[in-house]
């Protein structure tokens, strides 16, 4: 029983200290980009390698969902006599919920455990090490600018989500199953709200990006130096920030939306 | 050969360009250092030798600041390391270049630009002059005509060798090598033995090595300092370590399988054990 006790202490103390460590990694992290144009290089580096290479899946993904849920919502809404507002359903379940929610999922596992693996294997080759031993700040060289771009990347990679989503619905709803064009646009338009929807969207992404990037360099940073420690760290990130995305967006459509 | 004498009238401690006292350090329950107190002078090869697991390659990353130590001081060029703070700690480390085991080369970067990452990163010399200062360095560890290569092009040698090319490409006034010889095949190890003398002497560097690599270490250093349990146990010149008394300096040295290092773990009677 003491032991029992003792165990659950100690892992206790061990998150404890671990979070206290991403609290303070974020902080030199968040605050180390370098304002030059080396440090903008390195950002847009890495703005390519996180963003504009994860919008191929981002791209196929929101097609395929847009479609979907077109399909889906006609199905429903067809028993009503209300398939002319499939395009306000499709527009209004992206921009609100599937853009931002599904955009950082995907972020997580193509993007985020890429960036683990890549960090926690350049700490196990000592490049990190011996970038401090040449008085270059890791975290400001390596760190700052991958966490950066996850935080950019995130919000307009859940834009072209969305309009790829509603690109996908319409190919469903108007050109498949024959609901009129006119309706669909004039429908989502006067539905759609740019602050209400759009922008609190906007907002979901921006929180998501930084809390996936944030746990995706940190694991990779934290991680222990070898290939089982790399692994480990890799899952972790996807797990984390999964569960991260679905807790922080119940409590964010609470606020916004409850 | 020896190239910086002792200076006249200086502070008799700043002979020692690196200077340890009463360094305990602890990872969990374990002591690695136990009131270790080392001198290591300036301008010369000093070799800090002693068996796997003794904690050398820990004392390289508490000399370069990596790592903090339980308590005592480690004066670098009579400043404490211990009690910087993280941008003099940045600061210090210009004047300090660590070749690790691994070469630990950036693996998205060729030769070419992993020579001039701490040059990029730390001066505004114009590009050709940075070419000209990477081509100089790479010369020096005979890879110039590898410039265009990428690091997993590289055999083990030739990594050790950028490495250190990159490592001197900012003149640095120190240089620490992480086991320089460990898994080299003889003509690798006869060029970074040649090389790491070459350097010290024409730079008029200060190195140290850590490597149980008796042979090469004691052929090339001026000092050599051994540690087991935690501590010093010899220190003086490779003559006056061969000539030592020490039970242990004379196992370590004659690489002999049992002795005060015991060859067998701590364990309960064998025969009992068999018995069960």
């Amino acid at each position: 029983m003491i032991d029992f006790i003792i165990k659950i202490g100690r892992s206790g103390l061990d998150y404890s200290a671990a979070f206290g460590r991403s609290g303070l990694f974020f902080l030199h992290s968040f605050f180390g980009l370098a304002l030059s144009l080396k440090g903008l290089k390195l950002l847009i580096h890495q703005l390519y390698k996180v963003g504009v290479l994860s919008l191929v899946i981002i791209v196929v993904s929101g097609l395929f969902i847009g479609m979907v849920l077109a399909l889906q919502g006609y199905s429903i809404l067809v028993d009503y006599g209300s398939e002319q507002a499939v395009g306000q359903m499709v527009a209004l379940t992206l921009v609100r919920e599937l853009g931002p929610v599904v955009t950082a999922l995907l972020f997580a596992g193509r993007a985020g455990s890429a960036l683990t693996a890549e960090i926690g294997l350049m700490k196990a080759t000592e490049q990190l090490s011996s970038m401090e031993m040449m008085g270059v700040d890791p975290l400001r060289r390596v760190i700052a600018p991958r966490l950066w771009a996850g935080f950019i990347s995130m919000p307009l990679l859940a834009l072209v989500f969305s309009a790829v989503g509603v690109f996908g619905g319409l190919l469903v709803g108007v050109d498949w199953l024959g609901v009129y064009e006119g309706s669909f646009w004039s429908n989502m338009q006067s539905s759609v709200d740019f602050k209400e929807d759009v922008v609190n969207g906007i907002i979901k992404s921006v929180v998501f990006g930084v809390v996936c990037s944030w746990i995706a360099v940190f694991q990779g940073y934290d991680s222990e130096p070898t290939s089982e420690g790399i692994s480990i760290a890799t899952t972790k990130t996807v797990v984390y920030s999964s569960l991260s995305i679905l807790g922080l967006d119940f409590l964010l459509t609470a606020v916004m939306f409850g | 050969m020896i190239i910086f004498g002792k200076p006249i009238g200086r502070d008799k401690h700043l002979d020692s360009y690196i200077k340890i006292t009463g360094l305990h350090f602890a990872r969990g329950h374990r002591a690695i250092f136990n009131g270790a107190n080392l001198n290591i002078p300036r301008g010369k090869v000093t070799a800090i030798m002693g068996p796997s697991g003794i904690g050398k390659t820990t004392l390289l990353r508490l000399i370069g600041g990596q790592i903090k130590p339980d308590s005592g001081e480690i004066l670098l060029d009579g400043k404490d390391v211990t009690k910087f703070k993280r941008k003099a700690l940045f600061e210090a480390r210009k004047k300090m270049g660590m070749l690790f085991q691994s070469g630990a080369l950036f693996s998205d970067l060729s030769v070419y630009e992993n020579v001039a990452f701490p040059l990029r990163a730390h001066t505004k010399l114009p590009e050709d002059m940075i070419r000209d200062i990477v081509l100089m360095k790479l010369h020096a560890v005979g890879l110039r005509g590898a410039r265009a290569l990428m690091p997993s092009e590289l055999s083990g040698g030739m990594t050790r060798r950028v490495a250190l090319a990159r490592t001197i490409a900012l003149d640095p006034e120190l240089i620490l090598y992480d086991e320089p010889f460990a898994g080299q095949d003889p003509i690798a190890m006869g060029v970074l033995v040649q090389l790491i003398r070459l350097l010290n002497d024409a730079l008029g560097l200060t190195s140290v090595l850590v490597s149980h690599d008796i042979t090469e270490s004691l052929s090339i250093c001026d000092h050599a300092i051994i540690i087991a349990d935690g501590k010093v146990i010899g220190d003086g010149s490779p003559a006056e370590l061969r000539r030592s008394e020490s039970p242990l300096v004379r196992q370590f040295l004659n690489g002999l399988p049992d002795g005060p290092v015991p060859f067998h773990f701590p364990a309960n009677d064998y025969q009992s054990d068999l018995l069960g």
